[in-house]
């Protein structure tokens, strides 16, 4: 059986040869003699054999992985040295790691950001030493009319917890939050759609690089600084409905 | 972690928690949220127009108590400040007086957007008043 991803053609820089027998090997075990490799410092997206892209083939994914699993199970290199077995516990335990974020459309993308270096805190910090520095108005992560929003809900959240307190109910409140709720859930899904949009504009400009032509850095930031905005404003709905919920049952 | 002395106290007895008459002229609001957090505040300041000096200002602020504490303290000191003044503030000023640990210093960042926020929705109703003030002659 072969492997979708792993057996593609390995970067010059990741072709080494296997301990043991010699031969050339692409990755995570030889395939010459089968034997277990060192763990390689590499990133999950390099781990899998994939290029550095959002759009992920999960079947082939999950295919990979299983595989992979079974090749690299501790259990199954259990007559081998204690050298090759201890690779084979941290190549399993990378395995489960890098399938577990990249199975995840979130996950991913967030991965994919931190591994270009972005630092979301750190981004909210220089933008407002930027707006200070220059007068202008520091543009908000979240939009002013979620913001809006979010404030009312808050208010009214606070109403909830007061009449919970003092033992009154109000029926035609909670049936506003919950509504209010529900609101939020739908646009949390739509932002995974929206997300994807980006996913596709990321992509492409992997794709051009491959081919060998230049992609300028202000053209990754753009992508990337609207998947920040994006993941922001995602974490913030998913933060407010937790809010809500506890409220509703607390 | 534990809140600093400071931060406690700011978040059992909050300065100037309320709100002001967002559509008054002389009343700047400021609307921001950081989304580490789920934090929303809304600072709002008085201005008098003859002399720039914020008179009065207010805040309502939901989410932790360093951010709470984070906006209390604004409010006091862009209090009896010009707006000019009032921009000076920065939010490792505010870290330093509360105490903030690493990992609470997105709330004074968001105290600072907070005060820029509201300055700058007043200096904007300032502009578009201006015309009318000089057509009224």
């Amino acid at each position: 059986m072969t492997l979708t991803t792993i057996t593609a053609k390995p970067a010059p820089e990741e072709t080494q040869t296997c301990w043991s027998c010699g031969a050339m090997r692409a990755s995570h075990f030889c395939e010459a003699c089968g034997k277990v490799q060192p763990p390689a410092p590499v990133d999950y997206f390099t781990f899998f054999g994939l290029p550095r892209k959002l759009n992920i083939d999960v079947v082939a994914l999950d295919k990979d992985f299983y595989e992979l699993s079974r090749k690299l199970h501790p259990d199954l290199n259990a007559r081998a040295g204690s050298q090759e077995q201890g690779w084979s516990l941290q190549q399993s335990s990378r395995l489960n790691d890098a399938h577990r974020v990249l199975k995840d459309p979130i996950k991913r993308t967030e991965y994919l950001l931190k591994l270009e270096g972005v630092e979301l805190e750190e981004q909210s910090k220089s933008a407002t030493e930027k707006a200070r520095a220059t007068g202008q108005l520091k543009e908000q992560v979240v939009p002013p009319d979620l913001l809006e929003e979010v404030f009312e809900l808050n208010v009214q959240l606070e109403e909830l917890r007061m009449n919970k307190k003092m033992g009154e109910d109000d029926p035609a409140l909670v049936e506003e939050i919950g509504r209010q709720k529900l609101e939020l859930e739908q646009k949390h899904e739509a932002l995974l759609e929206e997300l994807k949009g980006y996913w596709k504009q990321w992509d492409a400009l992997i794709d051009r690089e491959q081919s060998g032509q230049s992609v300028s850095q202000d053209e990754r930031k753009q992508v990337r600084d609207k998947m920040v905005g994006l993941l922001n404003r995602r974490n913030y709905i998913r933060n407010l409905v937790r809010d809500v919920s506890e409220a509703l049952e607390g | 972690m534990s809140y600093s002395e400071k931060v406690i106290d700011h978040y059992n007895h909050p300065r100037n928690v309320g709100s002001l008459d967002k559509l008054s002229n002389d009343v700047g609001t400021g609307l921001v949220g950081a989304p580490e957090c789920g934090d929303v505040m809304k600072l709002q300041i008085r201005v008098n127009r003859d002399t720039n000096v914020i008179e009065e200002a207010k805040f309502k602020t939901f989410g932790c108590g360093s951010a709470i504490a984070s906006s209390s303290l604004a409010t006091e000191w862009v209090k009896g400040k010009t707006v000019d003044e009032a921009l000076s503030i920065k939010n490792m000023d505010i870290v330093k007086e509360l105490s903030l640990p690493p990992v609470k210093i997105h709330c004074s960042v968001l105290a600072e957007d907070a005060i820029r926020a509201a300055i700058s929705d007043w200096k904007k109703k300032q502009e578009t008043a201006k015309p009318l003030a000089v057509e009224a002659k």
